[in-house]
């Protein structure tokens, strides 16, 4: 009875051991590109949302549970990233907030929302170019209904004050370190 | 080996998705555009031919108390290689089918053809047993691209084809706008239009399937 367990572990160590030689191997050739590729699209990203030479990754100790990471763009302002719940899951964003305090821009890097109305926030339509146009250069964000000024996607309040919190806490979070 | 046998299975008579009911998750959530479909259906066709052979190859030594745990090991490892290589090679596709490549790992229908299929059958045999089965998933997953993207927003190869630009493997490809956005049934897009474009398909088939045997035993009666 012993032996038999033995002999299962035995196979099943040098199958598992077997299996995770291969994937040693593909992630050898692979995880150089993964990075380099991931790292282009958030450039691509934040030169859309603060355009600068070169973005400087700064600490962050506010505390604030939706701000992933912020980048300081040159002496134009913060790129920052957030991650807010939406409808359908959460949304990752960059916001670019202005030294003065305004937002330069915003992209969303991330989401699940409901296709033909909520994922118009993350769509390079021009539907929703057009949507994300309206937070350039204003400095508190809230939707209408809110009593702000930013006109929701119709049929998505709840994606449009998602995207609008991730825009807040973004400027508060340049505060604490500008 | 009957080959002839094998492909009429993977296609029609045990068709993965329409006939066996297995990997219902993927086929509703990610068959909105045709580089999607194709996409999935690839990936999947690729993952199940490489663990059909290897568990093929084993079936003498997997001890029968462990097999599970075993193809489990290999199915992950498969999926983690094809994941890390779209990643790394065919971004696009990596990000629009997101969190359902990985989750192929506990798509029934590799684990299922593994269990039924390639335990107790030859290489080749299983290799082939992949190969149609895989086949028989995408042209499923195609069929309700083709249907969803079409009656949903009114275009034809999303992703995949431009007017433009003719085929676009990475994915940028507009589509062909047959008719506008807007009349189209956007409930369609959303996952329960999958289940109702489902439902129809495994219906038709049905009615097929059964024309055909009715046809069959007609002919033996003529016979006699």
């Amino acid at each position: 009875m012993n032996n038999k367990i033995v002999k299962l572990a035995l196979i099943l160590f040098a199958v598992s051991a077997a299996v995770a030689l291969c994937l040693g191997l593909v992630n050898g050739i692979t995880a150089e590109r993964i990075k380099v590729i991931a790292d282009e699209k958030l450039a691509a990203a934040m030169n859309a949302v603060l355009p600068a030479d070169d973005y400087q990754p700064v600490d962050y100790t506010g505390g604030d549970v939706l701000v992933d990471s912020i980048y300081k763009a040159g002496d134009k302002g913060y790129v920052v990233q957030c991650t807010v719940s939406g409808s359908q899951g959460s949304i990752t964003m960059l916001t670019g907030v202005a030294a003065d305090g305004t937002v330069t821009g915003i992209s969303v890097l991330e989401s699940g929302e409901t296709p033909g109305l909520g994922a118009i926030a993350a769509s390079s339509s021009e539907k929703g170019e057009t949507w994300r146009a309206q937070f350039q250069g204003i400095s508190s964000a809230a939707v209408t209904k809110d009593g702000g000024q930013i006109q929701a996607i119709s049929g998505a309040t709840i994606t449009s004050r998602a995207i609008c919190t991730g825009v807040t806490a973004a400027q508060n979070a340049v505060k604490t370190v500008g | 080996m009957n080959v002839k046998k094998q492909l009429k299975d993977g296609l029609i008579t045990q068709n993965p998705v329409l006939v066996q009911l297995l990997g219902m998750c993927s086929t509703m959530a990610i068959t909105t555009s045709l580089f999607n479909g194709l996409g999935m259906g690839l990936s999947v066709l690729i993952i199940l031919t490489c663990c059909n052979i290897v568990i093929s190859l084993l079936r003498k030594i997997i001890p029968n108390d462990i097999r599970i745990a075993i193809y489990v090991v290999v199915i992950a490892g498969f999926v983690t290689v094809v994941d890390l290589l779209l990643q790394a090679f065919i971004p696009a596709l990596s990000s629009a089918l997101g969190v359902f490549i990985p989750l192929i790992v506990v798509n029934c229908i590799i684990i299922g053809r593994a269990e039924a299929f390639a335990a107790k059958n030859t290489l080749g045999a299983s290799a082939l047993d992949g190969i149609f089965q895989g086949i028989g998933y995408t042209i499923v997953l195609v069929a309700m691209c083709v249907i969803r993207e079409f009656l949903g927003t009114g275009a034809f190869g999303g992703g995949l084809l431009d007017p433009v630009k003719g085929l676009c493997l990475d994915g940028t490809g507009a589509g062909f706008q047959i008719f506008p956005a807007e009349y189209g049934v956007s409930i369609l897009t959303l996952p329960f239009g999958g289940f109702l474009t489902l439902g129809c398909l495994i219906a038709l088939t049905q009615y097929a399937m059964r024309k055909s045997e009715e046809k069959k035993a007609a002919k033996k009666e003529e016979v006699k």
